[in-house]
């Protein structure tokens, strides 16, 4: 073993640990239910240990391990059949709103929804969608949410634009 | 600037991001373009509400021991893992963190102590339950108010709650529940203010941080009120604004 990959293995060792809520908040909007959430994460740390000599010394831990735990539901999903021809079938990148309409009560409704409201709207994403609303929420960079999702960051980028626009309809309908 | 790219940097412009010369151009497109003004509005709009109120899920306690039992000491060397990490195993062999917890980070060891562990456990563990309450946990029938919730704790609980708010026209109270809470069971009111939801979870007090007086505070989004009142615990949580959380904690309160 290098002394780079050395180095590597002792941050996540040492660093991973800290981002447990963080997995574990990114596994309750992936996961059907919580003790899903909590098989994810735990199954997220395993494959940390055995890669730690992997990660690069220096680089963002909480993204690697994001990325280990969206393969992680990937897999999950792909091991049921039915959840694997949804998967296939899931391509939303070319979905959302033609022409957006926004008038100046938009704001307004939106700053009055309640929690529950903004939840739903989240969680009625489709999921490729929804890990970047919250990758975004946790702080990554659009090349981090890339290396995390395997695509483009001009990909990222499109997805968090049509996420939120879906959001915004969602939370403040147009009425003409 | 079109309209179509000064949406599509919206939120970079909202966030600082961007480099002098589009930062300009868009701001100078703002200045004229009502539509987009009102498009940059709401998108601000959504950045606060996903930060502010969108749910936080922390890691249950449970299984951040799994997790802390089953990790290598910093600096000894990363080996491939045994999955000891499957719920129900391993649980004996975790540290307690109501004792103490060694969290590395960063090369150095900071050693959280009983209460602060104690309390930032009572926290979460309200704001999870108020969201599995809000993700449909049945509630009792209460159609007669209080005197009819409090009977139905009878049998379901080792302890008599005291509550005496029994709601109002401000906040009507909607149901009870018996609830998991940490080591406990707790009873659990519910009551409704317009569209929110409002949580109060009541437990024994014994071996968990309540204190004397009542501590205010948000967490992931939502307002916390807890107070301990002779014997037993109260933890408050809603997404209502913290004055408002109060005012139904007076009433809560009061005797």
């Amino acid at each position: 073993m290098s002394s780079t990959d050395r180095g590597g293995a002792s941050e996540v060792v040492s660093g991973a640990l800290g981002h447990a809520d963080a997995l574990y908040n990114l596994a309750r909007w992936l996961a059907r239910d919580p003790i899903e959430a909590e098989d994810l994460v735990q199954e997220t740390f395993t494959r940390a240990l055995a890669a730690a000599h992997q990660f690069e010394a220096g680089s963002n831990l909480k993204a690697w391990l994001f990325r280990i735990l969206r393969n992680a539901y990937l897999d999950s999903r792909r091991r049921s059949k039915t959840e694997a021809a949804e998967l296939q079938v899931e391509n939303v990148d070319d979905i959302g709103p033609a022409v957006e309409t926004v008038d100046e009560s938009q704001a307004a409704q939106i700053r009055a929804v309640v929690a529950d409201e903004i939840a739903q709207a989240v969680r009625a994403l489709p999921e490729i969608w929804r890990t970047v609303v919250i990758l975004d929420l946790e702080g990554l960079t659009e090349s981090e949410m890339a290396s995390v999702l395997g695509c483009a960051e001009g990909t990222v980028k499109s997805r968090l634009s049509r996420a939120r626009a879906v959001l915004r309809e969602r939370l403040a309908p147009h009425r003409p | 600037m079109d309209c179509s790219k000064v949406r599509e940097l919206s939120v970079d412009l909202q966030r600082g991001t961007l480099a002098a010369e589009p930062d300009g151009e868009a701001r100078a497109h703002l200045l004229t373009c009502a539509a987009c003004r009102a498009h940059a509005e709401a998108e601000r709009a959504l950045s606060d509400a996903l930060e502010a109120k969108l749910p936080r899920f922390a890691a249950p306690i449970g299984l951040q021991r799994r997790l802390a039992a089953g990790w290598p000491a910093s600096g000894s060397t990363a080996r491939a893992p045994r999955r000891l990490w499957t719920r129900g195993r391993g649980i004996a062999a975790a540290a307690a963190l109501s004792t103490a917890l060694a969290v590395v980070v960063g090369g150095t060891t900071a050693v959280v102590v009983q209460d602060h562990a104690d309390a930032r456990r009572v926290t979460e563990e309200a704001v999870n339950d108020h969201l599995r309450m809000l993700g449909g946990a049945p509630l009792a029938q209460v159609t007669g108010g209080l005197h009819e919730v409090k009977p139905w704790f009878g049998g379901k609980l080792d302890f008599a709650p005291t509550v005496g708010f029994a709601g109002n026209s401000d906040f009507p109270l909607q149901g009870g529940a018996v609830e998991p809470f940490l080591d406990r069971r707790a009873a659990v009111f519910v009551y409704k203010r317009r569209l929110h939801t409002a949580s109060l979870f009541v437990v024994p007090a014994d071996g968990l941080t309540f204190p004397a007086t009542v501590r205010a505070q948000t967490i992931h989004g939502f307002s916390l009120a807890l107070w301990r009142s002779g014997e037993q615990g109260y933890a408050l949580v809603s997404d209502l604004s913290l004055p408002e959380l109060l005012d139904l904690q007076k009433l809560i309160a009061s005797p």
